[in-house]
């Protein structure tokens, strides 16, 4: 290397750091930063207003007997589970529907009229969907009693709090999956598709032996960035049934957000936002490497 | 085979006339809460919830409307909401663009590994930072400002990673001129990338601003006097502990509050879904 040479790569690192400084100087006081003091904060009890105290594995052990803990796992899975699979089925079945017609702008104002409601805040959603499942004077109910559906206790009992924030969370996010699974099913060539009519495969065939292997890429990342997005929802039970029925639908933010900065205990908090981290993170791992099972990549 | 052809094309024309059903039953399953929550944000106490409801707003009656804004500062909300999101996303589109570049552009020391650290930070979910950002928030005296909700997020992996995509699409070609020229790095991505670059700068302007014009958590937690909140924070606080705040009020505040959101949608729609499908797309 020329000495002209060496000063040029010099230089190039130089001006290089300085365009990434802003970002990395962020990164490091506002996300990394963060990241290992709450790993720190986690072998702590402290509530702010007394020194903190150190407790070893305290909270981890406590995490391990927290019956709390336990059930606001469980409301979270049972959510998750819910939403992502109702918002993968239902956007697949949409997108498909629409990618079918022939008007242009007929699937232009479809996608538009889906997509609408994701642009829209949680709490806002929330709000209106809260006087529209009220049991005795809400809208959704008048209309199912004329189909002959009897009064449903949407927000007030167990099972059914839980069905209503997952088909509001539903509602609100299913354009997110419309648009990206549009994209994908344009990527589809169209003469596979006349291929296979030559070959005699009906509608059906044609989606599950065409359609359906061809868009896994997409369902893919779909179900992965759908299940991190889900396991941190806060804002649709926090406001639409505010965690209850007796707690039925309390979520592990919530209890993060109760622990923390209800009760100040910041140590505990920590520690159990520390397992919502490492829950995702191996869930996200597991996905990866399945992925080779049941995705195909052109 | 004529009877089969004729069976096959009423089959064909009975699935049509089902997926089109199912799909304009689903767009006014999508639509209609939010004409219910027009038309009641114009109602009076008794006919908040009468049945049928009412689809047809009356909009000589804007008693709710002269009631929220009597009982709270909404304009001070939705003021202070614009505020917060207008100024993270000029800085947003200021960091991720010049650190977009550098990834894209320029051979530094260390690059690749920098951005792959700064990909894995996305799956960080925000409660894990929110504790200490807590902490340090008070420490510093930025606890109950809006500067406590701008300053930790005027970075962004996703509008990196957004933008980066986007300018690896543009030809090198076009700078080599002015390279040879003697143009610096900050002249060719200043004059030549940038200018070329309206439709992502634009997507990741309007997918910032949405969200945090929309934000809930941590304005809950870091914000706490009534002047400073934001919408969704007065949103909430609206409906009051037990519920009781009015049905009428509390929709007319929705719809003031969706307004912006509303007006982005429509001035902007192409780069929200282009974007979101182009995110999709990178497996």
């Amino acid at each position: 290397m020329s000495y002209s040479e060496r000063v040029l790569r010099k230089k190039e690192n130089v001006t290089g750091y300085l365009f990434i400084l802003p970002t990395l100087i962020g990164f490091l006081s506002f996300v990394f930063g963060p990241m290992v003091a709450a790993v720190i904060l986690s072998f702590f009890s402290w509530d702010l207003f007394t020194p903190p105290k150190f407790v070893g594995l305290g909270n981890y052990r406590a995490l391990l007997g927290d019956e709390h803990l336990l059930s606001v796992y469980k409301n979270t899975l049972i959510l998750v589970g819910g939403v992502v699979s109702l918002e993968i089925i239902g956007g697949l079945i949409v997108a498909v529907l629409i990618e079918q017609r022939i008007l242009r702008s007929l699937k232009y104002f479809l996608r538009t009229t889906y997509f609408f409601p994701y642009v829209i805040s949680a709490t806002a959603v929330a709000l209106v969907w809260h006087l529209l499942l009220n049991p005795d004077l809400g809208v959704v109910n008048y209309y199912l009693s004329k189909i002959g559906i009897d009064r449903i206790n949407w927000l007030f009992s167990t099972q059914w709090a839980r069905f209503s924030i997952i088909l509001v969370e539903t509602w609100k996010n299913i354009g997110f999956y419309i648009v990206i699974f549009l994209a994908g099913l344009q990527n589809i060539p169209r003469q596979l598709y006349e291929a296979a009519e030559v070959d005699g495969a009906n509608r059906v065939q044609q989606f599950f032996y065409l359609t359906l292997p061809l868009l896994s890429p997409t369902t893919f990342f779909l179900i992965v960035v759908g299940l991190i997005n889900a396991f941190q929802i806060f804002d649709m039970p926090y406001v639409l049934t505010r965690g209850g029925p007796g707690g039925a639908t309390r979520t592990v933010v919530m209890y993060i957000y109760e622990t923390g900065f209800r009760f100040f205990n910041m140590g505990y908090a920590a520690t159990v936002s520390l397992s919502l981290f490492v829950f995702i993170a191996v869930l996200t791992f597991i996905q990866f490497r399945m992925s080779g099972r049941w995705v195909f990549y052109r | 085979m004529p009877q089969n052809t004729y069976r096959k094309r009423r089959l064909g024309l009975l699935w049509e006339i089902v997926s089109y059903f199912v799909l304009f039953f689903g767009a006014l399953v999508i639509l209609m809460p939010f004409a219910w929550m027009f038309s009641t944000s114009f109602g009076t106490a008794e006919t908040a919830f009468s049945l049928p409801p009412r689809w047809i707003p009356n909009f000589f009656n804007t008693k709710s409307y002269r009631q929220l804004l009597e009982a709270v500062p909404f304009f001070r909300y939705m003021w202070n909401s614009f505020k917060v999101a207008a100024l993270i996303t000029v800085g947003q589109l200021v960091t991720c663009s010049t650190a977009a570049y550098a990834f894209a552009r320029i051979r530094f020391r260390g690059r690749d590994p920098i951005f792959l650290l700064l990909l894995s930070s996305m799956m960080i979910p925000i409660q894990v930072t929110v504790i200490p950002l807590f902490i340090l928030v008070r420490r510093v005296g930025l606890y109950n400002t809006h500067a406590s909700l701008i300053l930790p997020v005027v970075i962004s992996a996703f509008g990196v990673f957004l933008l980066r995509q986007f300018f690896l699409t543009i030809p090198a070609e076009l700078e080599e001129a002015a390279r040879i020229d003697g143009a610096s790095h900050f002249v060719i991505y200043f004059r030549i990338i940038l200018p070329l670059s309206g439709p992502a700068l634009s997507t990741l302007a309007v997918l910032c601003f949405l969200y945090f014009w929309n934000e809930l958590f941590r304005p809950l937690i870091f914000i706490n006097s009534i002047e400073k909140y934001t919408i969704p924070l007065g949103l909430v606080m609206l409906r009051g502990q037990y519920d009781v705040g009015s049905p009428t009020r509390t929709m007319a505040a929705v719809t003031l509050a969706i307004i912006p959101a509303v007006v982005i949608f429509i001035l902007a729609q192409r780069y929200l879904v282009e974007g979101i499908a182009i995110t999709g797309l990178k497996e």
